[in-house]
């Protein structure tokens, strides 16, 4: 080692004098890029930095995430309201999964314009396009995670169009289930897949990928004028790399923090809720409305089986050698045709719902309750029976309030008690009403605009719902009983 | 794949300067993103372990007069902890000995390094190690730091009552968690 070297230099050579890890970062940075730099080369390498970014951040949300249908809600909820960084850390890795979808399906749509599967690219292409569906089945899996009424009955209808398939259906819809219903077996078995099995899938596959891809050499542009020029890797391509990530990145950062990632209230298998898939399966679910019954197979297995099937043998029927997308308009056509049919059924899926009045009544009203939900304070879950509270034992202590309450109307009971306690004593999820009538702004007008519209009157944390399906005469009864209502 | 030119001598390499700039710029802006990430990592994995602080409770140990006079008396309480998204409502040993009105608690916890302290004889004893304290919770011997730790009671009517508290382990000084 010379005397003028720089110490991390003289590290490096110790290094790469026991490892060679030299030759290794020369083979990685000085990749030769035919036809140079661009722009357009930059979504491999997105997509692995977004890989990398899931893996991470799922790693750490297992920190307090828990794998049971009695506590996956709750941890979920904990981690998004309470812990610090977890709303960040939550929405990079929900938003994270919608941009690892669109930046693959951008991805192969631009190796297949630019003809990139051709020239002997088959298991190349083959592994990209094992992949996108890889990344679909850590959507589906992922969804069902977070144990709220959307990712239950999601994944209800998920699974039973599983359960539709012939011959093996039911059988198969019981392996997914781990048995006949949606139960904590079903999470269990959904966190393994999504936890393990596809990373290690995902992993393994990206780097065949990454081998076959510099095996094979870029595909380089698809017209011949820059054939004279090729550049390396490092740093022109890095760094437009890496201000692409750095966008991508950014943007999953801001969606974060302007549109939370959502979470609706605990699964409710009794309730009616109207189940809307994640936006990259709406076009399937746009499909199922127009195929009843046995039909119903066209769009759940022989369209997607089709599809996927003619992109993994493409690159065998397609010999032509022609690579420029302007000459090749057949196939340009297809793409063209499949992606507008797919933006078209998701357009066509948000128009109906919007113009379905019971419909976007019901959807509304869900959203109101999601909304309540998420902007509730987290309330730790009660494990094991609580103690007795000493005070309580004390005679006398606790009947005092009691006795200077009257009797609720049972219009109260039915749709106030819950949060607000049966005496108006208040719980965790509402204020008590005790003597509200002597605070400001809780006239007996105040109080009865407040029951018609929370919202509309500004409360400063809204009730979780307006209650219209209350009569004006239970309004009435219910603000003449909480105006007698003493301290 | 048959290149144009040799891999290994690209036609166009940058200038050295431009080279190193664009390749700085890159480690920056890969740094920055490294930096908002682990800065929240961070803040997620270690925060929730400091924000916590339990506060005793009063609890409820029955009647004073159901408790045995002499010898070391074992009752359970029931202890609310919050540990991350749960309340979790545990139960915990207490050691009692009453001379009349005389009343001592102590946690079954010992202060070396947290088994749990039995009784044997006229002695606690904490078998992991061979810590002994005597009746009133003097050490008498083994690698205990300190004397068994006290709990906070008082009577109220017929009612004996405690404060649960955790306490740190390994200190010579009884100290809170």
């Amino acid at each position: 080692m010379s005397q003028n070297k720089s110490p991390l230099a003289g590290l490096y050579d110790w290094l790469d004098e026991r490892t060679g890890i030299k030759a290794g970062v020369s083979a990685m940075l000085d990749e030769p890029i035919r036809g140079g730099a661009r722009f357009a080369y930059v979504f491999g390498s997105i997509l692995l930095t977004l890989f990398i970014l899931q893996v991470v951040g799922g790693i750490v949300l297992s920190l307090y995430y828990v794998p049971s249908a009695d506590h996956a809600h709750t941890s979920v909820s904990y981690i998004q309201k309470v812990v610090p960084g977890g709303a960040l850390i939550r929405g990079i890795h929900h938003y994270g999964a919608s941009a690892m979808v669109i930046v693959a399906v951008l991805h192969l749509a631009q190796a297949y314009l630019f003809g990139a599967y051709k020239n002997k690219r088959e298991l190349l292409w083959g592994s990209g396009g094992l992949m996108l569906l890889i990344i679909f089945g850590f959507a589906f899996t992922g969804y069902l995670l977070a144990w709220d009424q959307a990712a239950y009955f999601g994944t209800k209808v998920g699974t039973s169009i599983a359960g539709e398939m012939p011959v093996v259906g039911s059988i198969q819809q019981k392996i997914i289930l781990g048995g006949n219903d949606l139960t904590t077996i079903t999470l269990s078995r959904f966190f393994t897949v999504h936890v393990f099995l596809l990373p290690l899938a995902l992993a393994g596959l990206a780097g065949l990928h990454l081998f076959l891809f510099r095996r094979a050499g870029p595909a380089g542009p698809f017209h011949n004028r820059d054939d004279h020029k090729t550049e390396r890797f490092y740093p022109g391509q890095m760094f437009r790399d890496t201000v692409a990530i750095a966008i991508v990145f950014s943007i999953l950062v801001w969606l974060s923090g302007a549109m939370p990632a959502e979470l609706g209230p605990v699964a409710d298998p009794s309730s009616d809720y109207l189940a809307r898939p994640p936006w990259y399966f709406l076009p399937l679910f746009q499909l199922l409305k127009y195929f009843p019954g046995q039909l119903s197979l066209i769009p759940t297995v022989l369209l997607p089986g089709a599809l996927f099937g003619a992109l993994f043998l493409l690159p065998f029927f397609d010999r032509n050698p022609e690579r420029h997308p302007f000459r090749r308009p057949v196939a340009v056509g297809v793409l063209a045709v499949i992606l507008l049919s797919a933006i078209g059924l998701m357009w066509l899926s948000k128009v109906q719902d919007h113009s379905d009045p019971e419909v976007a009544k019901k959807l509304l009203e869900q959203e109101e309750e999601q909304r309540g939900f998420f902007n509730a304070p987290f309330k730790p879950q009660e494990i094991g029976a609580a103690a007795v509270p000493a005070a309580a034992a004390k005679p006398g202590a606790g009947t005092t309030v009691a006795a200077n309450v009257p009797a609720p109307p049972p219009a109260y009971v039915e749709s106030c008690a819950d949060c607000h306690g049966d005496k108006g004593q208040g719980t965790d999820d509402g204020p008590d009403l005790l003597g509200i009538s002597a605070k400001e702004k809780r006239t007996k007008e105040d109080l009865g605009k407040i029951l018609e519209d929370s919202r509309a009157y500004g409360l400063k944390k809204p009730m979780p719902k307006n209650f219209p399906d209350l009569s004006a005469e239970d309004k009435q009864k219910i603000v003449d009983w909480m105006l007698a209502l003493k301290k | 794949m048959a290149h144009a030119h040799h891999p290994e001598h690209p036609s166009n390499d940058a200038p050295t300067e431009r080279r190193s700039f664009l390749g700085f710029l890159s480690m920056a802006i890969g740094g920055l993103i490294s930096a908002v990430l682990g800065i929240n990592i961070g803040r997620f994995a270690i925060g929730p372990a400091f924000s916590g602080s339990d506060e005793g409770t009063w609890l409820d140990l029955g009647k004073l007069a159901d408790i045995p006079e002499g010898a070391p008396v074992k009752r359970s309480v029931i202890v609310s902890k919050i540990a991350g998204w749960g309340k979790f409502n545990d139960q915990r040993l207490v050691w009692i000995t009453r001379k009349g009105n005389e009343v001592k608690c102590f946690t079954a916890v010992c202060p070396h390094l947290g088994c749990t302290v039995n009784a044997r004889g006229e002695n606690f004893v904490c078998a992991c190690h061979n810590s002994e304290w005597s009746t009133a919770g003097a050490l008498k011997g083994g690698p205990s730091p300190r004397d068994l730790d006290t709990l906070e009671h008082k009577v109220e009517g017929e009612a004996l009552r405690i404060k649960y508290e955790d306490y740190k382990q390994g200190i010579s000084q009884k100290e809170v968690v």
